[in-house]
């Protein structure tokens, strides 16, 4: 059976003399015709527009502060896309390890994420060096890895907290790369309201409830006035032995504890005359 | 533009009744700027406008409503049907087709006999009548759904009460921009009840 070799021939055209004679010659060469397809022809804003695509605004408010016995760390509870809640019972504190704990604030799955992982690498610190992971180290870890992805979409704006050998500490890292060592932080939407109860009532020396009362009120008046924040108040201690979660409240109800239901001063009523 | 201030209304038919009820949130995106804001008002004892979307058109319109509406008393010598008063918004919503107001109506009145009318448009004048519930503002998907589960037709005015509130608490809660508390009208044909809910403040 003979094959049929009809596709192996070549059709070019070689034209005589020419320096680049051959496949390579300019004139009857069969060109490809490429369909229409849109082209983009500006990539890089292209390029921006799907990051913004998953550009959530950091819809929440957490915050973060040292005192004399610790830190104390608080968050809301509420998921919003847009203007939908998606959820009401978010944990936005996440426990990195018994003595470190982070807060969630932009991307839930970034948040979510890179904690873990940065628990994992904490938990190789200890195994490598017979020794916990300071948490000057260990923000270090996390904002090297969120430099090295900085520019591509990530969304992350979380606190370290922890307590380590040289007493409290607390960092405060995003996904644009900063790293910031301070003493009293919040992070989010609703950063703006907390901070005013906060910076008023802030004292160095206090006990651990007025700590806890200043942090669930800074949260709550958050939520009351930002609309992407709301659901529980969660409110955590980290001292000497680790971390605890202290309490979590609704905030519906903490509103109404916050401020009570007072009787409308009635001038006249109707009363009910018994039928003659 | 309908997600500036944020706003949640509803109105639902009962047993020779109806309610219609709002949230009390005025917000700029999502700050919080009142919680006390009214959306639901009286053009005469027995029509109510609802407006969700731009607060400042909600009030705008209402003032322009009001102003029609005495002079057509004046004229006419008497109230304005539910029915006529919904052609009367239409056509001025229409009027602005190229430039509108920012506004969601929801009209809701007692007709001839007593009867109990509902009727809801988007911002250019698309009537769209309804025999049970209309619902609209930035809850409207959630308030949808909760309407037509807890909706059961010819409720006496107390049960429509409850079932109007609930509807309205549960949808706001699943909505950053609306609620801060409701605010429900109920009325039949001898009385009308306004009543202040109390709701989650977040």
């Amino acid at each position: 059976m003979r094959l049929d070799t009809s596709a192996l021939d070549n059709h070019f055209a070689a034209a005589a003399g020419n320096e680049f004679s051959g496949v390579l010659a300019t004139d009857n060469l069969p060109s490809l015709e490429f369909p229409e397809v849109a082209t983009c022809n500006d990539f890089d804003g292209f390029q921006k527009a799907t990051k913004e695509m998953l550009n959530h605004k950091k819809g929440t408010t957490t915050l973060a502060f040292i005192f004399d016995k610790g830190v104390i760390v608080a968050a809301d509870s509420r998921a919003s896309m847009g203007g939908y809640i998606s959820s009401q019972t978010v944990r936005k504190i996440i426990e990195i390890n018994p003595y470190m704990l982070g807060t969630m604030a932009g991307g839930a799955a970034d948040c979510q994420f890179w904690h873990r992982n940065l628990g994992v690498k904490c938990r190789l610190h200890e195994l490598a060096n017979k020794r916990r992971i300071s948490i000057a180290g260990s923000s270090k870890t996390l904002a090297n890895i969120l430099y090295s992805y900085r520019g591509m979409g990530l969304s992350i704006g979380t606190m370290i907290a922890g307590f380590d050998e040289t007493g409290p500490g607390l960092y405060y890292v995003d996904s644009e790369g900063a790293r910031l060592k301070g003493t009293r932080f919040s992070v989010g939407s609703g950063s703006l309201y907390a901070y005013g109860i906060l910076d008023e009532g802030y004292k160095f020396n206090m006990p651990i409830e007025e700590a806890a009362e200043l942090a669930r009120r800074a949260i709550y008046h958050a939520t009351h006035r930002d609309g992407a924040s709301g659901g529980c108040v969660s409110v955590y201690y980290v001292g000497p032995d680790g971390w605890k979660k202290l309490s979590g409240d609704d905030v519906g109800e903490l509103h109404y504890q916050y401020n009570p239901v007072q009787e409308a001063f009635v001038e006249q009523q109707m009363a009910e005359v018994p039928a003659a | 533009i309908f997600e500036y201030n944020g706003s949640a209304v509803v109105a639902m038919v009962g047993k020779n009744c109806f309610a219609i009820a709002s949230d009390r949130r005025l917000g700029v995106q999502l700050q919080t700027v009142a919680t006390d804001f009214q959306r639901v008002f009286e053009i005469h004892p027995k029509l109510y406008i609802g407006l969700s979307g731009l607060a400042s058109d909600a009030q705008t319109l209402y003032q322009r409503l009001v102003f029609k509406h005495k002079l057509y008393q004046l004229r006419e010598e008497r109230d304005m049907k539910p029915e006529t008063f919904a052609s009367l918004v239409s056509a001025m919503l229409y009027e602005k087709r190229f430039g509108p107001y920012f506004c969601q109506p929801i009209i809701a009145g007692l007709g001839q006999d007593d009867v109990p009318f509902i009727c809801t448009m988007d911002c250019i004048g698309a009537k769209e009548l309804a025999k049970d519930f209309v619902v609209s503002g930035t809850a409207s998907e959630s308030l949808y759904g909760a309407c037509e589960s807890m909706y059961k037709p010819n409720m006496e005015p107390d049960e429509l009460f409850e079932t109007i509130s609930q509807a309205l608490l549960s949808s706001v809660d699943r909505d950053c921009l609306s609620g801060w508390g409701g605010y429900v009208l109920v009325v039949t044909p001898t009385e009308v009840t306004e009543r202040v809910l109390k709701g989650r403040m977040d």
